[in-house]
């Protein structure tokens, strides 16, 4: 047996070492860039994904996402829930906010939208928002009348102004904010963020304190955003939450996401799938046929070592390895195209709407491109060889 | 040790019926040399497939040593060519891709020889054929007639019961041809080896015991 599997791969050695090189090359070539199409798209799309769930986690939801009970406008008793939230070791902070209808008002613009406040020392450790300054300052505490302007709300100087922008304000002009409870109050753009969360950039942030003053409330929020150390772990959290007694609307940014970048990405997976399956059948397709070929070229040897009395087994297993090592030289020079190709993109990403993308490279998505292509050649080099070591003899070597 | 019985051999194709042997009976004894002759298409090269269990008659009988070769398997028939038969074909039939030796190495390797033992049969073969100085030469390096000795050797090696040669000076000189017959003629000799060899030379008779006359698919005399 052992002395079997010898001379199959004597033979396939030699058939590679002095069989016809191009071909040799050709099909490694070929095998390589299936390898790379079957990983390189679906690494994208997962890239996609990924990017966006990042964004939602850093700019909208963070991990975790408390928003008020049913037919609440608030929640209450919001540094009582900030404290028993902080006290479990894993979190890393959380951030209330209060969201209110408000118009935006600049010369002779005006802009409708959403007006967040927050607390910018408890932001800065859930959210990035701070992360994305291009101009001018963040929000201290004790900040009344400032305010900070999302890119898309406050637009670019020069470019014809949007419906949705005020036509390009910039640190130190002065907007008017009509809040939904009638309140009218001046501020000067203290800083202008861009952070690619479309939700963000079309926003504006004053501080907490100066929204309980305008709302008249206190110790109330509109949503409370939690960020947690580790991502991953955002159901056991929100079970925690509800242990410690937090009766408000506990959601993971899962949950809440679930609707936009789920469907996103399903799409996505749907294209992936189909392109994945493609590639596998042209796969399947292009080595059958280079494979083929070549076994169909070697029916006269095939015949020959028939005749010498050599087992149809070891013969068929003799292309089966040559098939294999195809396969396995595909496998290694395609890593390497990508390797090269992903550290590329990883290094420069690709500038998406909705943030950039880095492709992401999923390990089980390496492994079932692997098994696929193994299973491929292994068809590839089976099925030819048999059906020729199968012919009558003298017909292989004399056609 | 060789019988066949009423050997008939019919090749269709499409609705011609080819009748390449129409039913032949014939011995060969053990330790004899046996040359087989007549004209081209009369059946010699489809007469030594059948005994060479390379092809399958569609009638009659075949015994080796008292076998009935024709009832073996599939498997069991290769493992018979490769430990009891030794084949060289009509026109050059080694491998491209290995080397003489390795060529000739291959039905002893398949048999599970020791390294040692086969690589110095192969060289004292193919030495004995006139190629001891292109022991590493490829098949495309080699000429017609070297290649057809690779073959001889190769057919040689596994110390065959038979040796079946299909016109194996065909592409030889007067030279060569005297060679390869000479060592043919020795082989039977000094090892009492069976050889059954097809050929056109009326001077490669001096060389054999025996020449059996074929014409139409059909023995037509046999001394
Ligand atoms: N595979 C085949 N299919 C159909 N007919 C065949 C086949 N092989 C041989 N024949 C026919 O059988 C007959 C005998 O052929 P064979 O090759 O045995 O002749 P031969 O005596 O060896 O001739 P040569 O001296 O030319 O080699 C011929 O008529 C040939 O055309
Ligand atoms: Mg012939």
């Amino acid at each position: 047996m052992l002395n079997n599997f010898k001379i199959s791969f004597f033979l396939a050695y030699k058939s590679l070492r002095r069989g016809n090189i191009g071909t040799t090359i050709l099909t490694v070539a070929i095998m390589s860039m299936i390898f790379v199409n079957l990983v390189f798209l679906p690494s994208i799309v997962s890239g996609i994904g990924e990017g966006m769930n990042v964004m939602l986690i850093d700019y909208t939801y963070s991990n975790i996402f408390i928003e008020p009970k049913k037919d609440n406008l608030y929640i209450n008793n919001v540094d009582s829930i900030r404290k028993k939230v902080n006290s479990l070791p894993g979190v890393a902070g959380a951030s209330a906010h209060y969201i209110s209808g408000a118009t935006f008002a600049c010369e002779d613009k005006f802009v409708s939208g959403a007006i967040y406040s927050i607390n910018p020392i408890d932001e800065v450790t859930v959210t990035k928002t701070h992360t994305g300054i291009i101009e001018g300052d963040y929000l201290s505490e004790a900040d009344t009348d400032e305010i900070l302007l999302g890119i898309d709300l406050a637009g670019k100087e020069g470019k014809e102004a949007e419906e949705r922008d005020l036509g390009g304000v910039r640190v130190g002009d002065k907007i008017t904010v009509t809040f939904r409870n009638g309140i009218i109050r001046e501020y000067r753009v203290k800083g202008i963020f861009k952070t690619k969360s479309f939700v963000a950039d079309g926003s504006a942030f004053i501080t907490e304190k100066e929204m309980e003053s305008v709302l008249g409330m206190e110790n109330k929020a509109s949503e409370i955003l939690v960020k947690l150390n580790q991502r991953g772990t955002e159901e056991v959290f929100k079970k925690k939450f509800m242990e410690l007694g937090i009766s408000e609307d506990i959601k993971t940014w899962e949950d809440k996401a679930g609707g936009i970048t789920g469907d996103i990405i399903s799409s996505f997976s749907l294209i992936t799938v189909i392109s994945t399956v493609i590639s596998l059948i042209m796969a399947v397709i292009v080595i059958f046929i280079i494979i083929y070929i070549n076994t169909v070229n070697k029916r006269k040897q095939i015949g020959i070592l028939k005749a010498v009395g050599i087992e149809k087994s070891i013969i068929i297993r003799s292309y089966v390895i040559q098939s294999l090592f195809y396969c396995f030289s595909g496998i290694t020079i395609g890593s390497l195209l990508l390797y090269f190709l992903i550290s590329y993109m990883i290094a420069n990403p690709i500038d998406f709407p909705m943030g950039n993308v880095k492709p992401l490279v999923e390990q089980q998505l390496i492994i079932q491109s692997i098994t696929g292509l193994i299973a491929v050649s292994l068809i590839a080099g089976f099925v030819p060889s048999w059906k020729t070591a199968n012919e009558n003899i003298l017909k292989s070597i004399w056609g | 040790m060789i019988r066949v019985q009423d050997l008939k051999r019919i090749y269709v194709m499409g609705k011609v019926e080819v009748h390449a042997l129409k039913g032949v009976t014939c011995k060969i004894d053990e330790g004899e040399f046996v040359a087989m002759m007549g004209p081209s298409g009369s059946g010699k090269s489809t007469l030594l497939h059948q005994l060479g269990l390379l092809d399958t008659p569609t009638e009659g009988k075949i015994m080796i040593d008292g076998v009935d070769v024709l009832s073996l398997s599939d498997h069991e028939k290769t493992v018979y060519r490769l430990t009891r038969l030794g084949y060289v074909f009509q026109e050059y039939a080694i491998l491209p891709e290995l080397t003489a030796t390795e060529n000739v190495c291959l039905p002893a390797m398949m048999r599970g020889e020791k390294k040692e033992l086969y690589l110095k049969s192969s060289s004292d073969l193919l030495k004995t054929v006139g190629l001891g100085d292109r022991l590493h030469h490829l098949p495309q390096e080699l000429s017609g007639g070297e290649q057809q000795r690779v073959a001889i050797a190769r057919a040689l090696i596994n110390k065959p019961k038979i040796l079946f040669a299909d016109e194996p000076c065909a592409n030889l000189d007067t030279k060569s041809s005297r060679q390869i017959l000479e060592l043919f003629k020795e082989l039977n000799e000094e090892l009492n080896q069976t050889i059954v060899m097809v050929t056109h030379e009326e001077w490669h008779k001096e060389y054999v015991d025996r020449v059996i006359y074929l014409k139409d698919g059909l023995i037509e005399k046999n001394y």
